[in-house]
């Protein structure tokens, strides 16, 4: 009986955390004007009305260069950061780390809207520079936590012996450390992209008519129209986003990704 | 400052030249994330600290002084009151929602044999990947009044005008229950995991009942797992923006939607930063109730 109602219970909560995605895929293809599940006969026609919209397109474009600067700036300076972190004990040391964390505590909104009212203070002019502040920010925890449980499972061995044959810290970090943590510093480039792609609320107050990532441009849309176009578009950041993973999966392992315990 | 002389060995100098060196080194490495910090974080939120001091003016946006009336203003008008109670209250139901829901779920997924367990875990961390907009999306195409549900409703006769599914509390606390199970599930697993399997079975031994051997044995000791799920489900909730904008519909008002109105559409920039400072004071409770309710079972 215990275990009967468990397993149920289990089942429901799957179904219910999986539904929405069922249905934006399945309704994506439906012949109908509305989304419906199962789908009415089927049609790639909102596939193709997607690729008709330029703004869709150009918005789509826009998330790709913003995730491609912020994974840059972040990696660079998060792995940097994780790496100067990782010597000696200091004072102060996990203090500053814990400061380092903080964009991940403090509520995405209010980084939101402190940037924006920064920008508008010092009159940034381009919209640009503020998001790829803002998601750089956002996405730089994920890479020094990453990068730097790397570093930590390194055997202080090797760089001391790499210095104490003489080579030059420069060296030490770039023939010794680097080719070490370069699995955690690819996990990282994946996730930050993943992270800033994805990334809503502090968007919602950054862009402006030079730039519009897809997730606004979606917010947006449906806060006017619900039709399968808006299922179609989602279902190709379904695809995208689950393509990223199986490929860190096959590159990694799921397990060792999410520090997986199974 | 050591004083080098002939007694001390060159192994000793060596290292401290070395440690000289890595303490430059960290140096350089550490002051440009630190620039980035201040610039990007700090000053933008000492600003918004300012800002929440200052008075509104309908001509200027905002006039310089220095006025508690903001904070005044929050913590006595009717209105803004009503909407903290409403950002607690959201909390507090998605909380108690994703612990009913993600218990089960974590006590089948640490007693699955591998393979299952994997699966389950993946099915459920799977949502994280699908974008926020997305999936509030997936639930608008489901209980809007045009959605799957009520057309299925309307189809078998049930009801013949939509019933609102959509744009309230109840949508809202389910849509971040939605959002926030993973971050629940996680916590309990990680501590279901330590749990000795040995005590359940000595109890069962025993004759103790599966209520009992809940209430008395796994719910105490998986609560340092509840307490840390709960804060993050909490604190996520209280500060969520894009579900309550979009499945509230603009019926539901949080102090998240709130800051977004006065900084975008009302542009009072003073009430929106004493906003959202009351917001960052809410999240501090919240961590410092943690921190007092979970001291003793850390020892």
């Amino acid at each position: 009986m215990g275990k009967f109602f468990l397993n149920t219970s289990t089942f429901l909560v799957l179904f219910w955390l999986l539904g929405p995605l069922i249905v934006i895929v399945g309704g994506s293809f439906t012949e109908t004007p509305q989304v419906i599940f199962p789908p009415e006969g089927f049609t790639l026609k909102w596939y193709e009305q997607l690729m008709g919209r330029s703004d869709f397109l150009e918005s789509f474009i826009d998330s790709l260069v913003l995730a491609s600067i912020a994974t840059t700036f972040a990696v660079f300076l998060g792995t940097i950061t994780a790496v100067g972190l990782s010597h000696d004990k200091f004072v102060g040391r996990e203090v500053f780390r814990a400061f380092l964390m903080s964009p991940l505590i403090l509520p995405t909104i209010v980084t939101g809207v402190a940037l924006f009212q920064f920008s508008r203070i010092i009159g940034l002019s381009s919209n640009l520079v503020g998001l790829a502040i803002g998601h750089t920010l956002i996405t730089l925890p994920y890479v020094i936590r990453t990068v730097g449980a790397a570093l930590v499972n390194l055997d202080p061995a090797l760089a001391e012996a790499a210095e104490s044959l003489g080579a030059r810290p420069s060296r030490v970090l770039l023939q010794v450390i680097m080719p070490a943590i370069a699995p955690a510093i690819l996990v990282s480039v994946i996730f930050a992209f993943i992270i800033s792609f994805d990334q809503v609320t502090i968007s919602i107050f950054l862009t402006g008519p030079d730039i519009m990532t897809l997730p606004i441009r979606i917010y947006t849309y449906i806060e006017f129209a619900i039709d399968p176009m808006v299922a179609a578009v989602s279902t190709l950041l379904i695809l995208f986003s689950y393509m990223l993973i199986v490929g860190l999966e096959k590159i990694f392992g799921l397990g060792r990704v999410f520090g997986g315990k199974s | 400052m050591t004083v080098v002389t002939s007694e001390m060995n060159v192994g000793e100098r060596l290292d401290q030249i070395a440690a000289s060196r890595r303490r430059k080194l960290r140096f350089l490495q550490l002051t440009p994330i630190a620039l980035l910090y201040f610039a990007g974080l700090v000053l933008p939120y000492l600003l918004l600290l300012r800002m929440s001091f200052n008075e509104y003016d309908a001509m200027l946006i905002f006039k310089e002084t220095f006025s508690w009336s903001n904070y005044s203003k929050l913590l006595t008008d009717e209105f803004y009151l009503k909407i903290v109670a409403e950002t607690i209250g959201l909390g507090l139901a998605v909380t108690l929602a994703t612990l009913i829901l993600g218990y089960p779920v974590a006590w089948v997924i640490v007693r699955s044999k591998p393979r299952t367990k994997s699966l389950i875990l993946a099915a459920v961390l799977s949502p994280l990947l699908i974008n926020l907009v997305v999936r509030t999306y997936g639930w608008i195409t489901i209980l809007g009044d045009n959605g799957l549900l009520n057309n299925w409703i309307m189809a078998w006769g049930i009801s013949d005008t939509p019933l609102p599914f959509s744009d309230n509390f109840w949508t809202v606390v389910m849509g971040l229950a939605h959002v926030t199970l993973p971050f629940m599930v996680l916590s309990l697993v990680s501590v279901m995991e330590s749990l000795p399997a040995n005590i359940i079975e000595a109890s069962e031994n025993l004759g103790a009942s599966t209520w009992r051997i809940f209430k008395d044995i796994i719910w105490p000791l998986t609560w340092p797992g509840v307490g840390a799920g709960s804060i993050l489900v909490f604190s996520f909730s209280i500060s969520a923006f894009v579900t309550p904008a979009l499945l509230g519909g603009g019926r539901v008002s949080t102090i998240s939607t709130l800051i977004y109105e006065q900084f975008t559409f009302s542009v009072n920039w003073p009430l929106g930063s004493a906003l959202v400072f009351l917001l960052l004071a809410m999240n501090m409770v919240v961590i410092l109730l943690h921190s007092q309710l979970f001291k003793q079972d850390h020892g």
